[in-house]
């Protein structure tokens, strides 16, 4: 029967072009959903590992030192650095801010000790040296040696790097700790948190020590709201790609009683007939995947917001798809196999 | 293997709408193997409903039919798709052609579907259009072709299998005269000594073709016997829905109730009669079963006429008869 199922999608081919149009822009919008949503869920992963901390101490009773106001005084990674099982401990301060010059932006600050831990890796130029210096984010369009306006600071991009975001994909400046404090704290020797290498073995009066899971979950915690949204909007973007796929096969199905009934009268069994409606649904998902992949491929780029398309979310699209395209078909299949093969005989 | 087609007390009985029909009661026939038979009748006087019930595509209500030894009405699940597969070819009413394949597809179309491989099957449509002149339309959808060149694709695609029983739907129904006689020709030769072919129709143009004629439409009636009176007591009933009837009853006593069935097996009261009325006209007037059951609702008297009887009586023509008993 795959003949006539092949046969049957020729005949009708401008209905089912149209379906895959409609399936395929859905199913990028899926796709591109999937990438923000994996892009927000990668940020802290990514930005924790560019610190490259082991262990992170905060105030006790603060959530995280990414979400938290209670400074500690710096001084205590002098007594850190000297505790059994860590190697090393540096004091951080983290901060959400402004630049003013050379245009309204808002960044993420990471103020960090540069002869210890922190220091990201760059594309281009080098890591801070001494104060009021800088490395950007590619995202805030700087370039090496442009002066920028941080919290009435004058720096200078000394360095640039890729991918270090976060909260939605606010772009990072990392700048000597020194700095940072001027900004955050009017030069007051203070720190949101001291990260150490290696894992402390004792626990220390007021801190709470934090591994890098519990700092990621903290730091995405905030964007909840958020990616609960986008799993929501995911959900009705397969009901509604479910829906067309759906509607196009049964009203197949619907148009086809009469050569069902022929087919069965001539010798068709249900189950071919089945296979063939499935197969054109399965067909109508696999080629709006691959359209959807195109399409998602050439529009990500133009995101505000590194959109990450991975090879599993393809996957997974292909897949989910197939079952939801034959999920959908349903009615249609039912409606194929409860047509009486004595309608053949009718009139018209 | 020379095989007949045998029909034993077939009933066959649905409902359609609000009220059952039983278009086949009590039918008995034997078709041998090479004749070819006609099933001439009226629309609605079950042609086609015998034919289903021949192709295994409708079961009956009751009795049985063979063709050779196969009991068709005992088949099921892939034994009837094995018959409808490999025993019985049809040639449907209006074509029934799948308008997406081309002539060709539509003839191999059984044979994909009972795992024939392509080749042969390409090959047996070839050979089956080429003999059905139609070797030059292979290609071609049923939209470009004409009425009489998609009966024969019809033909050459219930011929796929080389069917020994072969049933034809009103085969010249949407035909003109000159595509009828094609077809005609075609019927003719399909009809050989190993191969049972039941038509059915109402065009008698087929009359000549065919070795034996089965009528299914009744006659209109033209009893001459002698007027008869019944009596009956409450509740008993005077004649039933779908029985035939070739007397129309006038009242001398009592109430005649005429109700009808429902599929359910509920009743709905369409009138009663009472005494100087008439009615049962419609049967015997047009040759047609009996619409409702008629029965006493009290004690009562009737006289039942054949319809030339009745017509002396009242004096009355057949659409007076009809007007009168409209109110």
């Amino acid at each position: 029967m795959w003949m006539v199922t092949l046969r049957d999608l020729q005949w009708r081919h401008r209905r089912f072009i149209i379906a895959m149009a409609a399936t395929s822009i859905v199913f990028a919008m899926t796709l591109l959903l999937a990438g923000v949503d994996k892009s927000l869920h990668d940020e802290p992963d990514r930005i924790l590992s560019v610190i490259g901390a082991d262990r992170w101490l905060v105030a006790a009773r603060t959530s995280g030192p990414f979400t938290t106001s209670t400074a500690i005084p710096a001084s205590i990674a002098h007594d850190v650095a000297g505790t059994t099982g860590v190697s090393r401990a540096d004091p951080i301060v983290l901060l959400h801010s402004t630049l003013t010059e050379p245009s309204l932006s808002d960044v993420n600050v990471i103020g960090y000790n540069i002869t210890g831990i922190g220091a990201p890796t760059v594309t281009s130029g080098r890591t801070p040296r001494a104060p009021n210096e800088t490395v950007a984010d590619v995202a805030l369009g700087l370039h090496l040696g442009q002066h920028v306006d941080l919290g009435g600071r004058r720096l200078t991009v000394v360095g640039l790097a890729r991918g270090i975001t976060y909260y939605f994909g606010t772009p990072t400046l990392f700048i000597p700790i020194v700095d940072a404090q001027q900004i955050a704290f009017g030069g007051r020797p203070l720190a949101m948190a001291i990260v150490t290498k290696g894992a402390p073995q004792r626990t220390f009066p007021g801190l709470r020590v934090m591994s890098n899971d519990q700092v990621a979950s903290d730091l995405l915690r905030p964007l909840k709201s958020g990616t609960q949204s986008i799993y929501f909007i995911d959900i009705l973007l397969w009901v509604v790609a479910a829906g067309i796929i759906g509607s196009i096969v049964y009203l197949s199905a619907l148009e086809r009683t009469r050569d069902f009934a022929v087919l069965k009268a001539t010798g068709a069994t249900d189950a071919s007939l089945m296979a063939g409606l499935a197969l054109q649904a399965a067909l109508l998902s696999l080629v709006s995947v691959v359209i959807a992949i195109a399409v998602a491929k050439l529009l990500a780029p133009l995101f505000p917001f590194a959109v990450e398309i991975t090879i599993s979310a393809i996957l997974t699209l292909t897949l989910v798809s197939m079952a939801v395209g034959l999920m959908a078909s349903l009615a249609g299949l039912r409606r194929a196999i409860t047509v009486d093969p004595a309608l053949a005989f009718g009139a018209a | 293997m020379a095989t007949d087609l045998i029909i034993e007390d077939l009933t066959i009985e649905y409902s359609t709408g609000d009220y059952v029909l039983r278009p086949i009661d009590s039918m008995t026939l034997t078709i041998s193997s090479g004749e070819l038979v006609l099933l001439l009748g009226a629309s609605g006087s079950g042609k086609t409903t015998l034919l289903s019930a021949v192709a295994g595509l409708l079961t009956p209500s009751s009795g049985r039919i063979w063709f050779g030894d196969t009991e068709v009405t005992g088949l099921r699940g892939s034994d009837l798709v094995d018959y409808r597969r490999h025993t019985v070819g049809v040639i449907f009413q209006i074509f029934n052609l799948v308008p997406s394949l081309t002539a060709s597809e539509n003839v191999q179309a059984p044979l994909r579907a009972a795992k024939v491989k392509a080749k042969t099957a390409q090959a047996r449509a070839e050979t089956l259009l080429t003999r059905m002149g139609l070797a030059d339309r292979m290609a071609h959808h049923p939209g470009d072709l004409s009425g009489g060149q998609q009966q024969r694709v019809a033909i050459a695609r219930a011929l796929a299998h080389d069917p020994p029983l072969v049933l034809a739907d009103e085969p010249t129904a949407h035909l003109d005269y000159i595509q009828v006689e094609e077809i005609l020709k075609l019927l003719r030769e399909l009809a050989t000594a190993d191969r049972v072919l039941l038509v059915a129709t109402h065009d008698e143009r087929l009359l000549p073709l065919a070795d034996r004629v089965i009528e299914l439409t009744r006659r209109a009636s033209d009893v001459t016997r002698p007027p008869e009176q019944v009596r009956l007591g409450p509740g008993e009933i005077l004649f039933e829905q779908g029985s035939d009837g070739d007397l129309v009853y006038i009242v001398e006593e009592g109430t005649i109730e005429l109700v009808r069935t429902r599929p359910d097996g509920s009743e709905d009261l369409l009138g009663r009669r009472g005494p100087g009325t008439y009615f049962g006209e419609l049967a015997p007037l047009f040759g047609i079963q009996r619409s409702a059951t008629a029965r006493a609702a009290t004690p009562a008297v009737l006289t039942g006429y054949g319809m030339r009887d009745f017509r002396a009586r009242i004096g009355a023509t057949p659409a007076q008869i009809l007007y009168a008993n409209q109110g």
